[in-house]
């Protein structure tokens, strides 16, 4: 009897340890792939102001998209994000772009706005790394060339940026004289007689000033506006200038003169230190804080993911970040990146991962585009950030009008 | 005519100009170099003053002293450290320096932009508020900087002609060698001189810093500026400089306000001029 009692439980045993050989394994939590994704900026040089801030914010929208990441089938993706200084100068650009793509081996540089545009898509384009970068001078249409840069996607751009800045301002305000633009000449290029025709088409009424580099002293400018009936002056990028000419405009008597400038507010607070209360007071400012936005529908959930990024960036700065200027860059880029790898169904082919950024539609931080395809530059792009303008009270940022960016051919 | 607001401005301009080329001139007067950096303690001094007056509170005339001071002896140190030793007895002495106090530039930008940040600083709270003359208005920072000019000229002006160290300066400026057989240590003198150059390039960043904004890369246009200052004057010449300064400020501003962006052009061809008929400026001595 022993016998059989040994024998049905060695069976027994072997049956059950069978079953737990054949059982399914309990499922391991499968560990995300991390993409590097290329961003560079100007981290030192005039310019730096704007690419340290950003980039705290852009590090910390990463953290937060990677909190879910994207899939391509069932394989989870995770964002890093890889900076290099680019000087704001072609040599620079060159550099970075080098270090990126060969140091680095990224596939992807995204996020870029400096103007060195020209320097790094020649390193990025032969190598086939997509480049998602804002247009300028250097890609104005009939200048860019889109067969020779198949991997470049123009997205943010300049000049229909600030054409929706020049309408929204109007739409502001719209009782105005004349409207002056002011521009350092390291910006004269073919992208103002774009510029300029479609304000004339429009009927705005302006007059334009260009400035040396360096210029401190505005008042043979502020004096010229004046003189030319100018109510409104705008200046295109340059927070400094800005702030000096609001100041110095205060100071000469012209406290009715609106200043304003393309680009956001770094903090209310450093106009204020700048100008003195009073002289920042009315200050017009790009505002691209979509939870604000009247006109441009954002998804809720990027929205979300902005504030809580926004957050984050508070926490390791230790004060309130106020900065919206970011918010329709690298992460909108990020986003349509993201977007259309799952749609190609693949994170390294740069062929497959542009053909389903051409013609699609990717929802954004800044928006829903659908990229028309051939004639936007010649690129598959038609995204930005919308007119949004904002105005310094007392000493907080508040909203002040908006013209939607409309589609481009 | 231009508006009474272009040739205010241009007596603002003047006044920095004055006061840039002024020091850079009696550098040059002692030790016969010219210092590139210049533009760069302009920018420090007005980065001290900041720092002096929004961190530690201190009163602006006090901190726009302690700006001169620290800067003055980071300019001594300069010299001591750098410009005597790269400066050697030969032809090439001249060139070292150069070399030198250009890579200072850099290196000085980039040490401000690490230590103290890329964005605008501001002190306009310093004497708020502005003057209304009827159709135009000056700002009290503005007036603050003429009245700053004219302490710093009196200032120098006595230093220079009714003290003994004074007297000492323009003994080793004009003949070195037998100031040296006099008593008068030469090294000395030229590490004074520096300290006094380099201070008075802080000060005037340091009165300019409520009137513009702060950042670490201000210095460029004044030291350009100064430098075209003294061609005009006359290298060498004290005098000069305060009227070439004078000269530049107010063609700046009125041609400006004539011809916008052009002024630079204007301005870099009238220099030009100057060195083609006469090369030695207007107070310098007669080339041999």
């Amino acid at each position: 009897m022993k016998k059989w009692y040994s024998i049905a439980t060695i069976i027994v045993i072997t049956v059950m340890m069978l079953g737990i050989a054949a059982a399914p394994r309990p499922a391991h939590a499968v560990e995300p792939i991390v993409i590097k994704v290329g961003y560079t900026t100007a981290m030192s040089g005039p310019a730096a102001a704007w690419g340290q801030t950003e980039r705290l914010f852009f590090e910390s929208f990463v953290e937060v998209f990677n909190k879910k990441g994207f899939k391509v089938g069932d394989q989870t993706y995770n964002f890093k994000m890889v900076v290099v200084d680019n000087k704001n100068s072609p040599e620079g650009g060159a550099a970075a772009a080098k270090q990126l793509v060969y140091g680095d081996k990224v596939k992807f540089i995204i996020g870029l706005w400096t103007w060195n545009f020209p320097s790094i898509a020649a390193v990025t384009n032969p190598a086939k790394v997509i480049l998602m970068t804002r247009t300028g001078n250097e890609a104005v249409p009939g200048i860019y060339d889109p067969k020779k840069m198949p991997y470049v996607v123009f997205g943010n751009p300049s000049e229909e940026e600030f054409i929706s800045d020049c309408l929204a301002l109007v739409e502001a305000f719209p009782k105005y004289k004349k409207l002056g633009i002011l521009e350092c000449t390291l910006g004269k290029g073919p992208g103002w007689d774009y510029v300029l025709a479609a304000l004339d088409k429009a009927g705005v009424r302006y007059h334009m000033e260009f400035f040396p580099p360096g210029t401190q002293d505005f008042t043979p400018y502020i004096t010229r506006y004046a003189e030319a009936g100018c109510d409104i002056v705008f200046v295109a990028g340059w927070v400094g200038e800005a702030m000096a000419f609001a100041k110095q405009r205060w100071e000469m008597g012209y406290k009715d003169m609106k200043v304003g400038h393309t680009g956001p507010l770094i903090t209310p607070l450093a106009y204020i230190g700048v100008c003195g209360k009073e002289a920042a007071q009315g200050l017009i400012a790009e505002y691209c804080a979509p939870w604000d936005f009247k006109k441009t529908k954002v998804k809720s959930k990027y929205i979300k993911m902005c504030r809580e990024a926004m957050k984050m960036a508070s926490e390791k700065q230790g004060r309130p970040y106020t900065y919206t200027g970011g918010i329709g860059w690298f992460p909108s880029h990020l986003l349509i990146l993201a977007q259309a790898m799952e749609k190609a169904g693949t994170v390294d082919d740069t062929d497959a991962i542009m053909e389903a950024i051409r013609g699609g539609t990717f929802s954004t931080t800044a928006g829903t585009w659908t990229m028309s395809g051939a004639k936007t530059y010649g690129s598959p792009v038609v995204f930005g950030t919308p007119g949004a303008l904002s105005t310094i009270k007392g000493d907080k940022e508040v909203y002040l009008a908006e013209y939607p960016m409309e589609p481009l051919p | 005519m231009p508006p009474a607001g272009i040739w205010i401005d241009g007596l603002i301009q003047s006044c920095i100009y004055m006061t840039m080329a002024f020091g850079m001139v009696l550098v040059f007067s002692i030790l016969g170099i010219l210092n590139w950096t210049h533009g760069q303690f302009y920018m420090l001094g007005a980065f001290v003053v900041y720092y002096a007056f929004t961190a530690v509170g201190i009163p602006f005339p006090i901190a726009m002293l302690i700006s001169g001071v620290v800067v003055g002896g980071l300019g001594i140190l300069v010299e001591k450290f750098i410009i005597e030793r790269v400066n050697v007895p030969s032809a090439q002495g001249a060139l070292y320096v150069t070399v030198a106090t250009m890579a200072l530039i850099f290196f000085f930008e980039g040490a401000a932009s690490m230590l103290f940040g890329m964005q605008e600083k501001g002190l306009a709270m310093v004497f708020p508020g502005v003057l209304d003359l009827g159709s135009f208005s000056v700002s009290y920072q503005k007036i603050a900087v003429v009245a700053f000019t004219l302490v710093i000229m009196i200032a120098m002006y006595i230093m220079l002609n009714r003290t003994k160290v004074g007297l000492a300066i323009r003994a080793a400026a004009q003949e070195p060698d037998a100031a040296g057989l006099y008593g008068i240590s030469v090294k000395r003198i030229s590490l004074l001189v520096m300290g006094i150059g380099c201070a008075l390039a802080a000060m005037a960043g340091s009165i300019m810093a409520p009137v513009y904004a702060v950042n670490p890369f201000i210095g460029r246009i004044p030291m350009i500026m100064s430098l075209l200052a003294i061609i005009i004057g006359g290298l060498g010449s004290l005098t000069g400089a305060i009227v070439g300064g004078i000269i530049l400020g107010f063609v700046n501003s009125v041609v400006a306000y004539r011809l916008s962006y052009f002024s630079e052009v204007v301005l870099f061809a009238f220099v030009i001029i100057i060195l083609l008929v006469r090369p030695q400026g207007l107070f310098g001595d007669p080339l041999k």
